[in-house]
């Protein structure tokens, strides 16, 4: 500051003058609060401040000496004036913070309100492979879970004594007019599958549909079984389908579902109301083909069942198989979740542990 | 199935190692399980011979044996049952390696005497897990002869899946076929050629077919004088590597065939045969059998029965009888190798609970033209191993022949299915590896072997050949699809907002079985006529606590709560949205709908650090509902007072959508939370949800909501106690009052500063007009109507004086 330089200049040699200026400085350098620069601010500044008093004491000085001490008490009040301000400016800024500060919060302390409740694991996994295929241009229908025996089984190609039947135990309910047609005989559905005939029956192609739901066997429950479970079926009929189309969708489907870097193989079996069919498998996600004890030692895990629709399925819903092909999957929604979060117990998903069903996210 | 890797090369030849076959298997459509590997490691073990047998000085429990060992005689110390001089057995010389045993065989002293080597069971030698016996080697061997070279150690065997279209699979021979086909190699059937050296078969025994519908053919072979020995080890070692036990030659013969041809078939002790006849027939209401299990069954008249002129000798397709079993003491042997009806013998097992080997090949169909062929295998089989003779001739009898059937298969429908063109030759040459009869270029005749029921039409072939040049050679590629509607619908979108609502709100889904226990219902006191009485029983459950498929939720929550009240989660917030199923009401038709069930109990959020605990109570129940179906767009959503038997009286409330009940809410009876082993304050509330696929599509139509401030005047009045505040608040809605934008109670007071018998409600009014600001005059005129108009109604007083409202009140 060259004020100061000045006034330094000025008083050099000068004891009443260097003291003048020193006591002004200390007093504002003082300050602490906005009280004392105020009061600070009266004396040096005031009517019968310092600086006042240097201009009432010139008159008593000799002419040639004036001047300079008219400086000196010019220069001593924009020098004080502006230190002061930036005192006041300091002090102001330390209250303000000081203020601020006691404001604070501790952020790590909990959020206030409860917390969301969360869809059950297996109808976010629905959800998810529900998704996948609407954006492949499907729609979603549901079926009955109380089924006639002519759906579930005789329209999927599975005539009352096909050995198919006996891999699979039904539920059926009693009633008390005798059935006379094994056709009519009521049933908890084993599978999704019926769900094709029924669309089928009444609506003409292109049929591209997806149809999540219940299905029923008559398992004794533990780990891997389960009287109730869940599937995920799906099919498309329509002019020129072919089993290539079916390689090619489900094939999406898996990388979408399990991660684009995994593997699809189709590996050749058996449904009464596919013909070709397929089981398909996706890579081990423990080891990737290499064989461990998740996948016991194959090196792929198996998802889901598919093939191309039997052509006796659709000489049941009126449908030409020359004019129309089409292809039909189905999925263990269960086994799915259990492959893709490590469960290793089944009926963890009834047993509704909430403490369970929260760790899930979407 | 099991299968070993050994025995398939006598019929087909492959380099492969068993984890390469067994993937090309899989990937044809044999699914292969497990692979075993089989290697057990053996050095220093030669065939020897038992020429003499002394007893043992020191204990009778153990035998000194003398046996040749091709060079010399040796003493050995051995106590198994079946020792006898002459017989050919396995010997680890002193200083013999097996696996499963630490170190080298020494000579030992057993009980003073000194044993010159070790004879060896089954057991170790890795063949059965008989481990009470010394192995008896038969056939063609000399004493001396390394055991490897009469055993092979080292197999692999893969455990198959088979589906239920491939009876053909259930055989060696059939999975061999498969090989051939995928690595395009020859394959080589065993063989079936002798001599006759016995009497005429006619002169042994005759066959009666009566029910031809159940046995189409019938073949029957003789063989007289048998020698019943142990089968060679090479034959046990195959039958029990794949599952079986060996029991004798003749027994071993005929599983080694049903193992290898997948023919089942019988041998019977021609001796126990009454009246020298064999008749197919069913039985007869109270007839009995004891089958070879030990086990006597009762037959009913739908079982098909092999039968003497005085009993039952066999289940056919199932299993043996005891009474004609070949034993020791058989002399001569009838072969029985028949094709029975497959849908007969399924019913049978299904009926009777058993499956055998023979009956899960029979119930999947065998193969019609292959008994004549497996009889014979058979008696070549038991002349070579047990020095039978041959009768001569067989006895067939085939009333409903095989016909073979033609089948159009069009080149160019193939690439239509597969989508990929597959060059004819290739086509042809798989058919023809699988054993069909080709015929034509591009479009060919096709006929398929006997063994292959299951290739019937076009279709089937196509997949054949698919399977065999490799479903992943098929190219990926997307349907057409496009310009179809597609998407969820909007009941679909209104049923999962709804639920995510819930969800937002805090509360967890739960899904539960969908069975139910009827007393459940009586538990919840649910009064006889009522609609959740109309269970639909099941004929089969598994249990009593699935007799049924539910008419309600609640059940299943109230139990999914007891889970976690017992783990020491008291807090729950649940809901489930499943089907419900009643009898529709006279008829037996089923009728199912989708509900929701919502449970609270505990408090409302958990302990925190800056808010205070609060139990849920109805108003909670009631408040989710609401905001759940507001969101959804649900307009007269209503609670009434309602009496459910299994809530509190005067906490339970119908919920009603227009004039429609859907439901109910409310606290459960502290008894009926008791029955379930639950405590504290409960509320459920279960509505049916099938109505939303009733809701009209409606597209909101925007309100506008005003840019001028309105007035807001609180009121406070009294009323009668047992007046609804529902009411009074409807009662200010419909009053006509102008420009009355808002109505919201804040307050409900009862005690000491009013009245006996009265309760203050305090309403905050706003009034607002979307084209000026109205002034608060306008809005007090307003005021004094709705005052009038409670007054009328309910009598109401107002309290106090409402701000601003002056005299004129
Ligand atoms: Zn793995």
């Amino acid at each position: 500051m060259k004020e100061i330089e000045r006034l330094k200049d000025i008083s050099k040699g000068r004891d009443d003058l260097e003291q003048l200026l020193n006591n002004t400085l200390d007093i504002i350098k003082a300050c602490e609060d906005l009280e004392s620069v105020t009061k600070a601010r009266i004396s040096i500044l005031g009517k019968k401040g310092t600086v006042a008093g240097i201009f009432k004491k010139i008159p008593e000085f000799p002419y040639k000496d004036r001047p300079l001490l008219g400086e000196f008490g010019n220069l001593l009040k924009k020098v004080a004036e502006q230190e002061l301000d930036s005192k006041e400016k300091q002090i102001r800024a330390a209250i303000r913070e000081k203020k601020l500060a006691g404001l604070a919060i501790d952020v790590t302390l909990p959020g206030r309100g409860k917390p969301l409740g969360r869809r059950h694991i297996l109808n976010m996994t629905i959800r998810e492979i529900v998704s996948i295929f609407l954006s492949l241009g499907y729609r979603v229908i549901h079926g009955p879970e109380v089924e006639l025996d002519y759906y579930n089984f005789e329209a999927l190609n599975t005539p009352t004594y096909h050995p198919a039947r006996s891999l699979q135990d039904t539920f059926y309910f009693k009633r008390d007019d005798p059935v006379k047609d094994s056709r009519d005989d009521v049933l908890l559905r084993t599978h999704t599958s019926p769900v094709q005939v029924r669309v089928m029956e009444s609506t003409k192609p292109p049929l591209y549909v997806i149809s999540p739901g219940k299905a029923y066997r008559r398992d004794e429950i533990d780990a891997t079984h389960s009287a109730v479970f869940h599937q995920v079926e799906g099919f498309a009929v329509d002019r020129g389908i072919t089993m290539g189309d079916l390689k090619g969708t489900l094939e999406v489907f898996a990388k979408k579902l399990f991660g684009e870097e995994k593997s699809v193989r189709f590996r050749p079996h058996f449904f009464p109301f596919t013909e070709p069919s397929a089981e398909v498998d996706v890579s081990c996600f423990a080891c990737d083909t290499a064989g461990c004890s998740l996948c016991k030692g194959v090196g792929w895990l198996e998802i889901m069942g598919c093939g191309m629709i039997d052509p006796n399925v659709f000489s049941y819903v009126g449908y030409d198989p020359e004019e129309y092909q089409g292809f039909a999957f189905g999925m263990g929604v269960e086994r799915i979740a259990m492959m893709k979060h490590g469960i290793d117990d089944m009926r963890l998903f009834y047993e509704n542990d909430v403490r369970f069903l929260r760790q899930f996210h979407v | 199935m099991k299968v070993s890797i050994e025995w398939l090369r006598d019929y087909v030849n492959f380099d492969l190692e068993p984890k390469k076959i067994a993937e090309i298997l899989s990937m044809s459509g044999t699914s292969v399980e497990r692979i075993i590997e089989q290697n057990v490691g053996v050095s220093g073990v030669v065939v020897a011979r038992v020429v003499h047998l002394f007893p043992h000085p020191n204990t009778s429990n153990l035998k000194v044996a003398k046996v040749d060992d091709g060079e010399r005689l040796r003493e050995i110390v051995c106590g198994a049952p079946n020792l006898r001089e002459g017989m050919l057995t396995a010997l680890a010389l002193p200083g013999a390696r097996i696996q499963g045993f630490g170190s080298p065989i020494e000579c030992a002293s057993i009980r003073g005497v000194k044993s010159d080597g070790m004879l060896l069971s089954p057991s170790e030698l890795g063949l059965s897990e008989d481990a009470s016996t010394i192995a008896e080697i038969a056939g063609k061997v000399s004493p001396g002869e390394r055991i490897e070279n009469v055993v092979p150690f080292k197999d692999a065997i893969l455990e198959l899946e088979i589906t239920p279209n491939r009876p053909d699979c259930m055989a060696i021979v059939g999975i061999a076929r498969e090989i051939s086909a995928l690595l395009d190699v020859d394959l080589k059937m065993p063989v079936a050629t002798f001599e006759e050296t016995g009497p005429d078969i006619n002169n042994l025994i005759a066959i009666e077919i009566q029910d031809k519908q159940g046995c189409p053919r019938y073949t029957a072979r003789a063989v007289t004088d048998v020698r019943i020995l142990p089968s060679p080890l090479w034959m046990q070692r195959r039958i029990s590597a794949c599952g079986l036990r060996p029991i004798n030659n003749v027994v071993d013969i005929t599983n080694y065939i049903l193992l290898e041809l997948g023919q089942p078939l019988h041998a019977f002790d021609l001796q126990l045969i009454s009246g020298r006849k064999i008749i197919v027939r069913k039985a007869r209401y109270g007839e009995t059998i004891t089958t070879l299990d030990g086990i006597e069954r009762q037959l009913d008249s739908q079982t098909l029965l092999i039968a003497d002129i005085e009993k039952p000798i066999a289940m056919a397709g199932v299993m043996g009888g005891e009474n004609t079993e070949v034993t020791a003491a058989t002399r001569n042997v009838v072969i029985e190798s028949a094709h029975f009806d497959a849908t007969s013998i399924f019913l049978t097992s299904k009926r009777l609970g058993i499956r055998t080997e023979a009956s899960s090949r029979f119930e999947r169909g065998t193969d019609p033209e292959g008994t004549a062929y497996a009889a014979r295998r058979a008696a070549s089989l038991m002349k070579q191993l047990a020095q039978g003779d041959i009768a001569k001739g067989e006895i067939d009898i085939y009333s409903r022949p095989w016909q073979e059937r033609e089948i159009k298969l069009r080149g160019k429908k193939i690439s239509v299915v597969l989508g990929i063109d597959i060059p004819a030759e290739k086509t042809r040459r798989v058919l023809e590896r699988l054993g069909a009869r080709v015929e034509g270029n591009d479009d060919l005749m096709v006929a398929a072997p006997s063994y292959r029921g299951d290739l019937e039409r076009e279709i089937d072939l196509i997949e054949e050949i698919a399977r065999i040049y490799g479903y992943d050679k098929i190219e990926d590629t997307l349907p057409p699809g496009g310009g179809i509607a597609s998407g969820i619908t909007r009941t679909q979108i209104l049923t999962e907002t709804l639920l995510d609502t819930l969800v937002a709100q805090g509360l967890t889904e739960v899904i539960t079985y969908s069975f139910m226990r009827v007393s459940d219902l009586d538990i919840m006191r649910v009064p006889p006529e009522h609609v959740l009485r109309r269970i639909p029983v099941l004929l089969n459950p598994l249990s009593e606590a699935g007799e049924a498929v539910r008419t309600t939720l609640l059940p299943g929550i109230l139990r999914v709560a007891q889970i976690n009240q017992s783990r020491g989660i008291r807090s729950l917030a649940l809901f489930e949205k499943g089907r419900v199923f009643y009898l529709d009401g006279e008829s037996s038709v089923i009728n199912e709908k989708d509900s929701l069930c919502i449970f609270l109990s505990g408090n409302v959020a958990p302990p925190s650090w800056i808010e205070e605990d609060r139990q849920c109570d109805f108003f909670d129940m009631k408040g989710l509902i609401e905001n759940s179906f507001e969101f959804i767009g649900v307009r007269d959503l209503r609670f009434e007072k309602g009496s459910f038997p299994w809530l509190l009286e005067g906490r339970s409330a119908s919920v009603l959508v227009g004039s429609r009940e859907i439901g109910y809410a409310g606290q459960i009876l502290p008894e009926i939370g008791e029955s379930f082993d639950l405590d504290g304050e409960i509320y459920v509330a279960e509505m049916l949800i099938d109505w939303l696929a009733d809701m009209p599509g409606e597209t909101v139509q925007y309100r506008d909501v005003g840019r001028f401030p309105g007035v807001k005047l609180d009121i406070a009045i009294l009323i009668d106690k047992s007046i609804e505040a529902g009411r009074v608040l409807s009662a200010i809605l419909d009053s006509g009052a102008k420009h009355l934008r808002n109505v919201r109670l804040f307050d409900v007071y009862e005690g000491e500063r009013i009245p006996e018998g009265k309760k203050s409600l305090a309403f905050s009014l706003e009034f607002a007009s979307v084209r000026r600001t109205l002034t608060e005059d306008e809005a007090f005129l307003e005021v004094k109507k709705i005052i009038r108009v409670l007054q009328e109604k309910f009598g109401a007083v107002l309290r106090g004086k409402t701000p601003g409202a002056g005299e004129n009140l």
